[in-house]
């Protein structure tokens, strides 16, 4: 059996509970994030034929109040960066906790997901910095929680990065 | 001459000093070398020289973790299969003196389980106490068995956890049989999350590790090695040196899978072979109790050995008391008992029994155990020849009067006694239709005269008829004339025992035709003729009178050569 932590991290109500809520299996409450700074779900994937277990580690979004704590992100096998589409402001944030993910994890795989892209209307994240992101030869998808777009393929995709990290 | 032996002396010296400085380089003077080259040369003298150090060298590389008992493990194991598959005799002959102490010792261990599981089950099965603990199983929403597991142990391990130290994967687990499934991934990793806050949020304080989280009666206890942490449930207080127990763990984990722990991927496949360790830390200790004897064990032995003592008792009872009355029943006069048997408390029977004997209904009522419904007798009917029963016959034809007695002397009859002299008339006849009577004796039997009841009929029934001119009697008349002198006889006993003149007509017939005068001459001549009959039988004259009457003065018919006799006192009666 092949067991992975991975984390999610994010600025502060980018939709990152909300990623997870319906695809994994919880028995704690959400209150621990707030208390401990994050909570933990499990979700089973299967890629390759090889079944996975994902421990999730979902991490208190990094706010004014709360700092995340770099220490939840040892041990992760790869991360999740996320982003609101709605919000420019939540790129910054990733791109620090990018900075600091990679230093703690090793350089572990991880992806960009820009959630939210159902509210087209109010989109404020440019083409262009999506691209120079894709340049610096991180992987970016474009999710929607809402409306259950790409999420499953986000947990797929990074699976598959930790499994053939080359 | 001299120059060849200086030179021979000179190269001696030369060898002594080659010798000399050879031990000092190597420090081994030339047989020695010899010896090793010898050594390398032989494999056969080689492998006898390491064969005696070879045991001691594996050893110390164990002792110096070159190698693990572990590793040496498959070698061993494939030997003995190999050994196994060549010769299992040969194995079976080794363990022999082992299996023998071994199976006994399980044996007898799992006898006591038994016996100890029979007691609490017994104790607790519908005891206030079980009926408490399920209240509070279903109170507190936990399982019954966990609650009994929570009150019976001091303290029990229920769940043991491998964590991967840095990533919080769970790396193996083990849980006791009777706890119930966690939720083992996220137990695990929300335990290290909840480390890692501590040591975050408290890292002013001096540098250290949770080792341990309560939460009422439940501990988790938690030892850190380098690349992975054990976490424990225990309900209770495990003892103090339970902590070494965790230590030693993790310690020989890291040991046997130290590479794998370092270079741990996510495949937690090899950690399948921390089994054992953990297992080992599953333990549990019963709360003290006095040592109490099982007494409801004791107490059910009991009853059953009382149970079993009184049907036993019963039994033999039962068959005691059958066979005294069989035996009483083959002693009773008038039974013959064939065959006898005793089943289901019924008593079944064969055999004869005369009709005179004691009915069986009235032996079995001076038996108390015997119910009268439990007998079933088939009996026939026989006549028996015990003395008792043939005076009970002889009795009951006979029906003798009182004064009479009666005995059976070798199945003969001996009566005694004295009896009216009409109830000895025909005494002997009456004797003879005895069954089983082979004999008799009356000499003791006195007769009793009473009144002339029965001597004067017994006198008058008689009648004889002769022919004309002739009184002469026959054969037949001779036993009749007999019973006549008799009873004459017992008149003048009669006579004389109550001073009376009682006295018999000897009457003859005739009647008046032709010459009367000599019809009566021949009529008193018959009667006369009977009278000198009876005189000389014995009969005194003065009871005899001759008497002649005519047949036309009678008012009955009567044979006129006929001679009957009619009792009279003083003088003759005229009928």
């Amino acid at each position: 059996m092949i067991k992975k932590k991975i984390a999610m991290l994010g600025a502060f109500a980018v939709g990152k509970t909300s990623l997870v809520q319906q695809y994994v299996h919880s028995i704690f409450s959400d209150k621990y994030q707030t208390t401990i700074g994050v909570k933990i779900d499990q979700k089973q994937i299967t890629v390759a034929d090889q079944d996975i277990t994902l421990m999730l580690w979902d991490l208190y979004g990094d706010d004014d109040f709360m700092k995340m704590k770099p220490t939840y992100l040892i041990g992760a096998s790869g991360y999740i960066l996320v982003a609101d589409g709605t919000r420019s402001e939540t790129i910054e944030v990733a791109m620090q906790l990018q900075e600091m993910a990679a230093a703690t994890t090793n350089n572990a795989p991880f992806l960009l997901i820009i959630n939210k892209s159902d509210l087209s209307e109010t989109w404020e994240i440019a083409p262009e910095t999506i691209l120079r992101m894709q340049q610096k030869g991180w992987i970016v998808l474009l999710t929607s929680a809402k409306k259950n777009l790409m999420v499953e393929e986000a947990f797929q995709k990074l699976a598959s990065l930790m499994l053939n990290p080359y | 001459m001299e120059k060849e032996t200086h030179q021979n002396i000179e190269s001696i010296i030369e060898a002594g000093k080659m010798n000399e400085l050879r031990k000092l380089l190597v420090g081994l003077n030339h047989e020695e070398l010899e010896r090793l080259q010898k050594l390398l040369n032989d494999p056969h003298e080689f492998s006898n020289e390491i064969s005696s150090l070879l045991p001691y060298a594996i050893r110390k590389m164990v002792e110096r973790g070159e190698i693990s008992v572990d590793s040496l493990l498959p070698f061993v194991e494939e030997s003995m299969h190999k050994s196994i598959q060549k010769n299992p005799q040969k194995l079976a002959d080794i363990l022999f003196p082992v299996m023998g102490p071994a199976i006994r010792k399980a044996v007898s261990e799992d006898l006591k389980r038994m016996i100890a599981s029979i007691n609490a089950s017994l104790e607790s099965g519908f005891s206030f106490r079980s009926l408490k603990w399920r209240l509070q199983a279903f109170t507190s929403r936990r399982s019954y068995a966990e609650i009994v597991m929570a009150n019976s142990y001091l303290y029990h391990i229920s769940n043991v956890f491998l964590i991967h130290k840095d990533s919080g994967i769970l790396l193996h687990e083990a849980s006791a049989p009777e706890s119930k499934a966690l939720e083992a991934d996220l137990i695990a990793s929300m335990l290290t999350a909840i480390r890692d806050f501590v040591q975050d949020s408290f890292s002013n304080a001096e540098k250290g590790t949770l080792d341990e989280i309560q939460f009422g009666s439940l501990k988790i206890q938690i030892e850190q090695g380098p690349y992975a942490v054990l976490a424990v449930v225990a309900e209770g207080q495990p003892p103090a040196d339970y902590r070494v127990t965790l230590m030693e763990t993790i310690e020989a984990i890291h040991f046997n899978l130290g590479l794998e722990l370092e270079k741990f991927d996510g495949d937690t496949e090899y950690f399948k072979l921390a089994d054992k360790f953990l297992q080992q830390c599953l333990i549990k200790q019963k709360k003290e109790k006095k040592q109490k004897a099982p007494y409801q064990l004791i107490f059910l032995l009991l009853l059953l050995i009382a149970g079993v003592g009184y049907f036993v008792l019963i039994n033999y009872e039962n068959k005691a008391n059958f066979k005294r009355f069989i035996t009483e029943l083959e002693a009773t006069p008038g039974y013959h008992i064939s065959s006898s048997r005793m089943s289901f408390n019924k008593i079944y029977l064969k055999g004869l029994v005369d009709p005179l004997a004691e009915p069986v209904e009235e032996i079995m009522k001076r038996f108390q155990k015997i119910e009268p419904g439990t007998l079933q007798a088939s009996f026939e009917g026989y006549l028996s020849t015990e003395p008792e029963i043939l005076q009970r016959r002889a009795g009951l034809l006979l029906s003798p009067p009182e004064g009479v007695e009666m005995k059976i002397e070798n199945n003969r009859l001996i009566i005694s006694g004295t009896a009216a002299a009409d109830w000895e008339q025909n005494l002997e006849l009456k004797i003879a239709a005895i069954a089983g009577i082979t004999g008799f004796d009356i000499s003791g039997l006195n007769k009793k005269i009473t009144d002339l009841q029965w001597i004067i009929p017994s006198i008058e029934r008689h009648r004889f008829l002769f022919d004309i001119n002739v009184v002469k009697l026959d054969s037949l008349q001779q036993i009749q004339f007999d019973s006549l002198v008799k009873a004459a006889v017992f008149l003048d006993a009669y006579n004389q025992l109550y001073s009376r003149n009682m006295a018999i007509y000897v009457r003859s017939y005739t009647n008046r035709n032709g010459n009367v005068a000599a019809n009566e001459r021949v009529a008193t001549a018959r009667a006369e003729g009977f009278i000198t009959l009876l005189e000389n039988a014995g009969v005194k004259k003065a009871l005899l009178k001759s008497q002649v009457l005519f047949a036309e003065d009678l008012r009955e018919t009567v044979s006129l050569r006929t001679v009957h006799f009619s009792v009279f006192d003083n003088k003759p009666i005229s009928r």
